[in-house]
């Protein structure tokens, strides 16, 4: 049904907007119930992530919630993408929770931020994932079809 | 499930909600299918929307996930798929909790719980909650979804309030061939015209639905203004009148403290501005103050007069009444007297004048009956002394059963005393036959062991046969005849019968 969407991106906003969100997280903005961005940071003193901001963009189908959301990072001049081995470095991310199978559909933004903040605090190695170049060449797809195979299970 | 768009869609959940989202929400929306009437100015969208496929359901069903619920709902009443309250909720195997449709949707991508990624089948797994959950959404407050209805009540009655009482849903339109909806309040009777037809307006030559007409008049349409000759403003047509009477600033009008004396008379906005600081207000005030003091005392002594004709009626129906409980203690006094005498009822209550009527014809001085409760007071005092003419009767009646029984039943003792008696005697001459019997048979037995001459057998017969005689005729034997005594040892009991 057309507008389920709509509804429960309402029902979250209006819970951002009078809880407001988890520190290390920030609105930026939601103009509509098909893209939103936000601002995530790492809350320890990871020397990766030091001092740096990362922009999320959160892209809804009009399945949601009971599809997952589409999330990259976005680069921008103040916004770098986080180096990590499951991050292209074009702001794809590997994480099965965003994938059909990982995904449920009681994850909300606040919920899937949260994920990526600790994926990023839990990481030490400075490096991409294997085929980083290649991919960011070649691919062309959407990040949901993308055939991710999750292999990884400590990060 | 959750119904297609109703015309509300764009509506705010909590009142919390910023009114950025507001814009959001208004703009993220399609406008309103399946409502011609919110949005009357554009019949293309209402076109779009005219149900083309499925059947037509009579009423839309109400999308519980825009409701707008008063109280905040506790967190651990929301689905955790939709965040809104639970509608028709599900519980998994897992003691998972979710709206049908909610969980349905997500295990058609999944077959998994959504919460701690069991596996699940369909309907297979589902349970029906515990009805502690049933009862807390029942009693949530939630507001009509119906535009400009303000009906708030408990989620389980909004169901019998949208379908059956709100003026505001959408029903069908009455005309069977038209496929749109019509606010409830709209639907004229007798309904069988479509309430769609398009008519071209009365002041400018645009077609407009009949439903839409008179919104149309008031705010839309430009031919229907007109400029008002006084004062210049822009007038809707119809409104004209009430305009110059109420509203026009222009024709001139008297200050509204003239009744306390003000001789300002003026055009309206020239008044109206006088009026705020009219010196004769506080005249007018206090004039005012006095007619409503006026009033209340006329009241007052309106309910003083009223009061005073009742006591007044009231005294005199008492004093009548007196007197005719006086009369009637008299009559059925009289009344015993004749009941005794002559207990024939009828007699009793014609004596009584029992009808109305009669006691008119009959009436002398006292007897015309003032009011009803006059006469059913007097009514009731007759039946009184009847009924109680009518307990001394029962028990007299009584007392005479009670005496005839007696009688009868004395003899019938005394013959029991007789019957028994005679059994007695009975029983001892019995007792005497037996007796004599044994002796016989006793003596023949010692006979036949002393004369062992005859034979065994014959002895046997013989002896046999002489029981049978004696018991046959013992009395021959006593002398006298057994039956002849009988009746005269009944009554001598102490006389022993006759022994051998």
């Amino acid at each position: 049904m057309a507008g389920f969407a709509t509804k429960r991106l309402g029902k979250e906003l209006s819970k951002i907007n009078s809880n407001s969100l988890p520190p290390g997280i920030e609105l930026v903005s939601a103009d509509n119930f098909e893209e939103w961005f936000l601002d995530i940071r790492v809350l320890d003193n990871n020397p990766l992530y030091l001092n740096q901001i990362y922009r999320l963009k959160f892209r809804f189908s009009a399945q949601y919630p009971i599809e997952p959301p589409e999330v990259t990072f976005v680069k921008l001049a103040d916004r770098p993408i986080p180096i990590h081995p499951h991050i292209y470095s074009n702001g794809i991310i590997c994480l099965d929770l965003l994938g059909q199978q990982g995904w449920s559909p009681v994850q909300n933004v606040e919920s899937v931020c949260m994920s990526l903040q600790s994926m990023l605090t839990g990481n030490s190695k400075n490096e991409r994932p294997a085929g980083d170049e290649e991919f960011v060449r070649a691919n062309r797809l959407r990040p949901k079809d993308i055939d991710f195979y999750y292999d990884d299970n400590n990060v | 499930m959750p119904p297609p768009n109703t015309p509300e869609e764009g509506l705010l959940p909590p009142q919390s909600e910023p009114s950025r989202i507001a814009s959001i929400l208004a703009t993220a929306t399609p406008p309103p299918t399946n409502s011609s009437l919110v949005q009357p100015s554009s019949p293309e969208a209402a076109n779009t929307a005219a149900p083309t496929s499925q059947e037509d359901p009579a009423l839309l069903e109400i999308d519980y996930q825009i409701l707008e619920y008063l109280d905040t709902v506790d967190e651990t009443l929301l689905c955790p798929v939709c965040k809104t309250p639970f509608h028709s909720p599900v519980t998994t195997t897992c003691g998972h909790t979710f709206c049908a449709w909610c969980i349905n949707r997500a295990l058609d991508i999944q077959p998994t719980c959504p919460i701690d990624r069991q596996p699940l089948t369909k309907t297979r797994d589902y349970h029906r909650p515990p009805l502690i959950i049933k009862d807390q959404l029942d009693r949530l407050k939630v507001k009509c979804p119906n535009k400009g209805c303000d009906h708030v009540c408990s989620r389980e009655h909004l169901d019998a309030h949208y379908e059956r009482r709100c003026e505001y849903t959408m029903v069908r339109c009455p005309d069977s061939k038209c496929k749109k909806r019509i606010a409830r309040r709209h639907v004229q009777e007798p309904a069988s015209t479509c309430m769609h037809r398009e008519v071209s307006c009365r002041y400018c030559d645009e077609k407009v639905a009949l439903v839409d007409l008179n919104t149309h008049y008031d705010y839309l349409c430009s031919g229907a203004t007109t400029k008002c000759s006084a004062c210049d403003a822009t007038v809707v047509l119809h409104r004209m009148e009430k305009h110059c009477a109420d509203d026009c600033p222009e024709p001139q009008i008297r200050c509204k403290w003239h009744i306390a004396g003000c001789k300002i008379f003026d055009k309206r906005y020239l008044v109206q501005e006088h009026e705020d600081g009219c010196p004769y207000e506080i005249i007018g005030e206090l004039l005012k103050q006095r007619a409503e003091d006026r009033r209340i005392i006329d009241n007052l002594t309106d309910r003083l007069v009223t009061l005073e004709t009742e006591r007044r009626e009231h005294q005199e129906r008492r004093a009548r009444r007196r007197e005719l409980s006086r009369q009637a203690t008299n009559t059925s006094r009289g009344a015993d007297a004749i009941d005794l005498s002559a207990p024939d009822p009828s007699s009793f209550f014609f004596d009584m004048e029992w009808r109305p009527e009669l006691a008119n014809v009959t009436s002398g001085e006292n007897r015309t009956w003032g009011s009803p409760e006059d006469y059913m007071l007097a009514r009731f005092e007759r039946l009184e002394s009847r009924m109680e003419d009518l307990s001394k009767q029962v028990v007299e009646m009584d007392a005479h059963q009670s005496m005839s029984m007696l009688q009868q039943i004395m003899p019938l003792n005394q013959q029991l005393v007789e019957l028994g008696s005679k059994v007695g005697v009975l029983n001892m001459h019995t007792t005497w036959l037996m007796n004599m019997q044994r002796h016989n048979h006793i003596q023949q037995r010692a006979g036949a062991a002393s004369a062992s001459t005859s034979g065994l057998s014959n002895s046997g017969m013989v002896s046999s046969n002489e029981i049978n005689n004696n018991a046959v005729r013992p009395p021959s034997e006593g002398g006298l005849p057994y039956r002849s005594t009988s009746r005269r040892n009944s009554d001598g009991r102490g006389e022993p019968p006759p022994r051998l």
